[in-house]
């Protein structure tokens, strides 16, 4: 009889309390590498995730709907896949969101498919997610190691004369490899005559390159291209650099070299005239939109950002968008129908073009500016960014179907 | 009396999985259970090796992960139909390499042998972080389809873990009590006592480390087909490191302690990550309390209390000293 009174109690109170709480609250969870090399991806994330969320609620949801952001440390793939089926089944949300590590997005977006729950990816860049892995619950906010490729294949064919000799630096996994055969795949296509003088696989995280730098000095390849992200390229521009390997040819970075991190990190250390790219530029455009993000993001952490908090970022306007479309987040199918072919405004966008998402893959189609290394100390403590930027158009990078029709028969679906 | 006694932790087992298939808490809490009961058979495995035997393997991934890759890979080049056919021949494959890796590694004793494992299971992590064309590398391998009888939600599969998971413990339960299991525990005690007695100490070990493999296979092939991916990480050290952790954590001297560590780690792991992302540093905490205050594991808690039984007294003998 007491436990009956005292359960009537608690349904007593907290019956007014659910029907007084009108404005839905939206669950978002995300999976972000919190600690070691990829942590700071993930600090950048979480703080453009909170930019994106007061400028959403600012504007406003259908019925004062409010989002909420619920991040966890991804690990490994086994516990983010356990994380993300929590979320879904028990945290009941509604989108799953982030990822750094690309094996982890292809080990969440097989549970995004399982559970018909949209998966916005927003830093991983493995291309097969949006190819040959493509299922329609999957979206990414940032561009694949693909359309970074492709513009550095451009860049090759057009602005670099005189080439033949190429050699190839990249850490011996998935991510290093894929970009290898991307660049190669899309300098055959554009007709490009190029000569492979050498091919590099470090370990990634290996703290000593010497013996690779002494072999590429050796093969003298007139282009060599790196694929590594993070500390590893810290360190091998760090120890490239007293063996004049940037006197003795072009060095080309375009996928996560010209992250702001590196910058930062190499300080006056960093070569002049490397060739270098990013899925983001604190200094490029020159828009008020870019200009705007980027001083709002040092506001808050004190510190620029990098790349990947601009993916975190424009996937939070994305939700958004397609929740204000469809007047809420209960169905997963009209979410999905909102997002293809959404115009998602983002920093990085030059003036007269809007970013959007490609119906057919589900990846966010953008422009790559490819620059080189000049002087400036205007985003401290970098004393070096980029300049001299050459823009791809967005729509020439991707979709490429042929191209998907390739890594599909390579890699299967 | 004793014979209840004996089947007591059989019962409390009996009664929290079913039970939890009673009470139904949700599909997020039968996913967690159902990687329990498979991490529970992973370190139940390695504790034939560790608590009973007295070697201290650092490469027990490397079974569970071949276990699980086998499984996987047969899964995605064929039909999911055959799932517990691979998952069978995954746990052979194991024990197939675990043979020659014993034959090599058993040579050794104390630290070597640790040692030893180790860096076989670090070279078959190396190598499938870097097969890429093979293993799909550090993406591994996604979408291993269930066959249709498991397809559905995880309550099937879990039922299906469950039934697997029961009968290999069950035999593993069998062996530890069989007078091959006295052998085992008499070379963890005093190995020169059981060359005297004429046996051979070193075939013995053979024996229960490809045992322990075979079963550990099949915790590695049950984990493939629960989340539909797998990846280099089963393979690597951490994963290794799991088992002892989740073996010592529950008690190595008992049968069930490792059910109990494999509990206790998991569910830690869920609700601490919950919170922070300092997570290892909470269960670091846990680990040293467990170490400092409970040196018998969490089901050894009572024998604090009891008085000392013959194993007891001669658990004092250090661990894998060789012959």
């Amino acid at each position: 009889m007491k436990r009956l009174l005292s359960f009537l109690l608690i349904v007593a109170i907290l019956v007014p309390c659910s029907v007084s709480y009108a404005s839905e609250t939206i669950k978002i969870g995300a999976l972000y590498t919190m600690t070691g090399r990829g942590g700071q991806y993930g600090k950048d994330s979480e703080a453009a995730i909170k930019i994106a969320l007061d400028e959403v609620h600012k504007k406003g949801l259908p019925g004062g709907a409010k989002l909420e952001v619920i991040i966890t440390d991804d690990k490994n793939p086994q516990y983010a896949v356990s994380v993300a089926k929590r979320y879904i089944t028990d945290e009941k949300c509604k989108f799953l969101f982030g990822i750094i590590s690309s094996a982890i997005g292809l080990a969440v977006t097989e549970v995004s498919k399982e559970h018909k729950v949209i998966f916005i990816g927003t830093d991983h860049a493995a291309t097969d997610l949006t190819a040959n892995k493509f299922q329609k619950y999957y979206f990414r906010s940032s561009n694949n190691t693909f359309q970074s490729m492709m513009a550095g294949a451009m860049y090759l064919k057009d602005e670099l004369k005189g080439w033949k000799k190429i050699a190839y630096i990249g850490p011996d996994y998935a991510y290093g490899r894929d970009q290898w055969m991307e660049l190669k795949w899309a300098l055959d296509k554009l007709g490009v005559q190029y000569e492979v003088v050498g091919e590099y696989w470090p370990k990634l995280y290996e703290p000593d390159y010497t013996s690779y730098i002494t072999a590429i000095m050796k093969a003298a390849p007139d282009v060599l291209v790196n694929g590594m992200w993070g500390g590893d390229t810290v360190a091998f521009i760090k120890q490239a650099k007293p063996y004049g390997l940037f006197n003795k040819m072009k060095y080309f970075h375009v996928d996560a070299g010209g992250n702001y991190e590196v910058f930062a990190a190499l300080g006056a250390d960093m070569p002049e005239g490397l060739i270098l790219s990013a899925r983001h530029h604190n200094n490029w455009p020159d828009t008020p939109e870019n200009r705007e993000y980027v001083q709002k993001f040092y506001k808050a952490t004190g510190r620029y950002p990098t790349y990947a908090a601009q993916g975190a970022y424009v996937g939070i306007h994305m939700i958004a968008e397609a929740i204000r479309k469809v007047g809420n987040a209960n169905d997963p199918d009209a979410l999905v129908k909102a997002l293809e072919g959404m115009k998602i405004k983002c920093p990085e966008d030059p003036p007269g073009f809007t970013s959007y998402i490609d119906p057919q893959t589900h990846q966010i189609v953008q422009v790559q500016a490819i620059g080189t290394t000049v002087k400036n100390d205007k985003f401290p403590p970098a004393k070096y960014m980029l300049g001299n930027f050459k823009v791809y158009p967005a729509e020439k990078l991707w979709p490429n179907f042929e191209y998907i029709e390739y890594i599909t028969k390579v890699k299967g679906k | 009396m004793r014979k209840i006694k004996d089947y007591l932790p059989w019962i409390i087992y009996f009664i929290f999985f079913i039970g939890l298939l009673i009470i139904n808490p949700g599909p997020h809490y039968i996913h967690l259970a159902a990687r329990i009961i498979i991490y529970g058979l992973y370190a139940v495995a390695f504790n034939l090796i560790y608590g009973t035997t007295g070697l201290v393997s650092f490469g027990h991934a490397l079974f569970y992960g071949i276990g699980a890759y086998v499984t996987g890979m047969l899964v995605k080049a064929s039909t999911p139909e055959l799932f517990y056919l691979y998952i069978l021949i995954g746990a052979f494959g194991a024990a197939f390499i675990s043979f020659f890796i014993g034959l090599l590694t058993l040579r050794l004793t104390g630290i070597y042998f640790t040692m030893l494992t180790l860096a076989f299971a670090q070279l078959v992590w190396g190598l499938t972080f870097k097969l890429y064309h093979f293993t799909g590398g550090d993406d591994g391998i996604q979408a291993i389809a269930k066959p249709t009888l498991l397809a559905g939600g995880v309550t099937k599969y879990y039922l299906f873990s469950f039934v697997v998971v029961t009968i290999s413990i069950y035999i593993l339960w069998r062996i530890k009590r069989s007078p091959f299991g006295s052998v085992l525990s008499g070379i963890r005690q005093n190995p020169q006592r059981i060359t005297f007695l004429g046996l051979n100490v070193y075939k013995n070990q053979l024996k229960a480390f490809i045992i322990s493999a075979f079963f550990a296979g099949i915790a590695g092939g049950l984990y493939a087909g629960l989340d539909g991916s797998i990846h280099p990480d089963m393979l690597h050290w951490p994963t290794s490191g799991n088992a002892i952790l989740m073996a010592t954590i529950g008690g190595m001297s008992t049968f069930f302690g490792p059910v109990v560590g494999a509990g206790i780690l998991t569910g830690l792991e869920e609700i601490v990550g919950k919170y922070t992302e300092y997570w290892s540093f909470y269960i670091g905490i846990v680990v040293l309390i467990v170490v400092l205050l409970f040196p018998n594991g969490v089901l050894g808690i009572k024998k604090f209390t009891g008085s000392k039984n013959i194993e007891e007294k001669e658990k004092e003998v250090v661990c894998n000293t060789g012959n």
